[in-house]
């Protein structure tokens, strides 16, 4: 019987070293993480940040690499869903919260909650609540972690509103006295603001000056619009009031900004993101501007949208490592020193409150900015939103700026194409 | 004893007919497939018959794919074919260096990236700061936005699609001149025939199987239209066609289907509506080339 024993006990032994060896062998395994990132954060002084991440944290793990590559908005999207499709997706990757669902869809991301419920309370708290909720839509599954965001701004253009007569030392606090301003800077001869009926946003934008996230977005049970058609009625108005005030260029043409820039167009509403360029400017061609927020219909209401983007994770064998990396990338000391070098708000709670960060005088607007304002389509991880909802609503908010419409009948068209659009 | 025999032949056809079949054959037969199936690309598809082709066919988006379609390939093609006929008559008087300097010159947009004939054209057209409105200004005439009037978009569209397309078409036309025997322009001029009797009556004629294929070529092209319309109203998979839909297309809505709503199955039979058109107006095109007994 003791031979028996100290047989097994030998085998065991022999057994544990043969683990202990395998396991050692798998973590001196070299691994290569794919990281996909938005092109502009592939570049310049964004790219040599993110190569410093990952040098720290490629220190700390030896034998792993990460390979940044930089994609554009669609390409991202279309790289994720044809990754999933062959099997081939990047480990950890950013897009926007919006595109949320159809990545859940296809298998893109990674069910997240058990590995951040596994982390400690102070690294979950750091977390925008709003960003965070963004990314679970069940109790019981987080598919991302919310990374950068924006709150769109109203940039003024402070030599067309002088030349216009505007005292420009209080910005407009109310929808009323915004419009008030606009006239005035037609009469002047100049523009007032792009035309807002050609992207989803900029119509989102304005719908915020009198509506909010209680009758916007979805309701994907009933699979119907949740806008209200009285505030549709209202907002379409604006548009018609605004018609002949614009510029008929959109927020995101580079016509806009060559407006705003050479002294034409007083107000461009858009996320931070416009700012470098028009940093660039006011050094170099002596442009005076400013940033406030969007006036909505009453005083003390902000209009404007606001949106994350997200680090999401890919199911597989990398998956914990490349959590790991999400989490070091996504980690407060980290944003806090990517806000401070781009300036950019992101959905790190406690990187913005960091004296040093919500000094900087782009990060404080922002923040408020993203407080006050209204998502751009939550929720989000839900349902995928088909392509005919935003092109209906900007296609029927432009045919009633155009006269197709009265604003109470485009409103009533718009929302009966929007159900429609999500009930296929 | 006949495979035997023929086995060299069959070697040697065999690279291609296993391309053909792997990079033509099985993407059309397996689009077919999936699209009778709701299929996300990920997902086992799901059979649905033809519910796929009815969602399109009763779509306000193909309608207006379709009606945007008709009206550009009916004015980009005739007008494609005409600047490029009438660059090749003025190329041919041509000779030498001069010659090859215009080639050259109405040939190069076609070897520009669309990304960069786009960004040029988008200048060309922008409000205000644009060549084209400068120029309008020099005549006292107003700011247009051309790429977001819907009065405009769809003729500006036209415009960069026939400066890009009228070198190829030109090219085409030119080698096809060379061919014409000299003999029948000086017989006609023995006869008296005027410059215009003889591009009426001789060249016109002469150049038919030539014409019919730039036209057909260009009919192809036409039908599926998609990269400049995406780039010149700056789209994405979520946002695309341009105010009101003016420049929506239907490999646009086809893409944004596919990737903005990742609708695979839907994607596949969007494009074989589309594949079937065009064979079927090739097809016409063919039959009314027998039926008119064109050459």
């Amino acid at each position: 019987m003791g031979t028996l024993n100290t047989l097994r006990s030998g085998v065991a032994g022999l057994v544990a070293l043969a683990a202990l060896g395998s396991a050692g062998s798998a973590a001196a395994e070299d691994v290569t993480l794919q990281y996909w990132v938005y092109s502009d954060f592939a570049q310049g002084d964004a790219l040599a940040l993110q190569q410093e991440f990952i040098k720290e944290f490629t220190a700390k793990h030896p034998g792993v690499t990460i390979e940044i590559v930089g994609k554009g908005d669609d390409d991202l999207t279309a790289g994720q869903v044809a990754g999933a499709a062959s099997g081939q997706l990047p480990d950890v990757f950013m897009n926007a919260q919006s595109v949320g669902a159809q990545l859940v869809d296809v298998g893109a991301l990674d069910n997240l909650y058990s590995k951040w419920m596994a982390m400690p309370e102070t690294f979950r708290a750091q977390f925008d609540a709003d960003a965070l909720k963004g990314c679970m839509p069940k109790p019981d599954e987080l598919y991302c972690l919310p990374y950068t965001g924006f709150g769109s701004l109203l940039f003024r253009n402070l030599t067309v509103l002088e030349k216009a007569g505007i005292d420009a030392k209080t910005p407009p606090a109310t929808w009323d006295a915004w419009f008030a301003q606009m006239k005035k800077v037609k009469e002047a001869g100049m523009y007032a603001i792009p035309d807002d009926t050609l992207v989803f946003n900029s119509v989102a934008e304005i719908y915020a000056t009198s509506g909010g996230n209680d009758s916007w977005g979805f309701d994907w049970a009933n699979r119907k619009t949740r806008i209200d058609p009285a505030i549709m009625t209202k907002v379409l108005q604006k548009f018609v009031d605004m018609k002949g005030l614009n510029s008929s260029t959109s927020r995101n043409d580079q016509a806009t900004k060559d407006l705003f820039i050479s002294n034409q167009l007083a107000f461009h509403n858009i996320g931070p993101w416009v700012n470098p360029t028009y940093e660039e400017a006011a050094k170099a061609s002596g442009l005076k501007y400013d940033f406030v927020l969007i006036p909505g219909d009453t005083a003390g209401k902000t209009g404007g949208i606001r949106s994350y983007e997200m680090i999401g994770v890919a199911p597989g064998k990398h998956a914990d490592l490349a959590f790991e990396f999400a989490t070091y990338i996504t980690e407060k000391n980290q944003m806090a020193r990517w806000a401070k070098l781009l300036s950019r708000y992101n959905a790190n709670a406690a990187a913005m409150a960091d004296p040093e960060v919500s000094a900087l005088p782009l990060i404080k607007v922002s923040v408020e900015a993203a407080h006050g304002a209204m998502d751009v389509a939550a929720p989000y991880f839900i349902g995928s939103v088909p392509s005919c909802y935003n092109s209906t609503v900007t296609d029927v908010a432009a045919a009633t700026a155009d006269g197709e419409y009265t604003p109470e009948a485009g409103a009533k068209e718009m929302i009966a194409q929007l159900n429609d659009c999500l009930a296929k | 004893m006949n495979l035997r025999r023929h086995l060299p032949h069959y070697l040697m056809i065999a690279p291609f007919m296993i391309l053909f079949a792997a990079f033509f054959l099985y993407p059309i037969l397996s689009g077919l497939y999936y699209s009778f199936h709701a299929w996300n690309g990920v997902k086992t598809p799901e059979f649905i018959g033809l519910a796929n082709y009815q969602k399109i066919a009763t779509s306000r988006d193909f309608a207006t794919a379709m009606r945007n379609l008709l009206t550009y390939v009916a004015i980009t093609v005739p007008l494609g074919i005409l600047v490029a006929l009438g660059l090749a008559l003025l190329v041919d008087n041509f000779t030498g260096r001069w010659a090859n300097f215009f080639r050259n010159a109405y040939f190069l947009p076609v070897v520009l990236p669309a990304f960069l004939a786009a960004t040029i054209w988008r200048w060309i057209y922008a409000p205000n700061f644009g060549l084209l409105n400068m120029m309008l200004g020099w005549f006292g005439i107003p700011s247009v936005n051309f790429l977001n009037d819907t009065g405009t978009m769809l003729y500006a569209l036209v415009a960069v699609d026939v400066w890009v397309s009228a070198g190829f078409n030109m090219v085409i036309i030119l080698a096809g001149l060379k061919n014409i025997p000299v003999e029948l322009y000086e017989a006609a001029r023995l006869d008296g025939a005027s410059k215009r009797q003889q591009i009426v009556h001789i060249t016109i004629p002469m150049l038919g199987p030539v014409l019919f294929f730039v036209v057909t070529y260009g009919l192809i092209s036409a039908m599926q239209v998609f990269d400049k319309p995406w780039l010149l109203t700056g789209s994405s998979f979520t946002t695309y066609g341009g105010r009101r839909n003016a420049l929506l297309f239907p490999v646009m809505d086809m893409m944004g289907r596919a990737f903005g709503g990742v609708r695979f199955g839907e994607a596949a039979a969007y494009g074989f509506i589309l594949t079937l058109s065009i064979v079927a107006l090739t097809a016409a095109l063919f039959a009314l080339r027998q039926w008119r007994g064109w050459r």
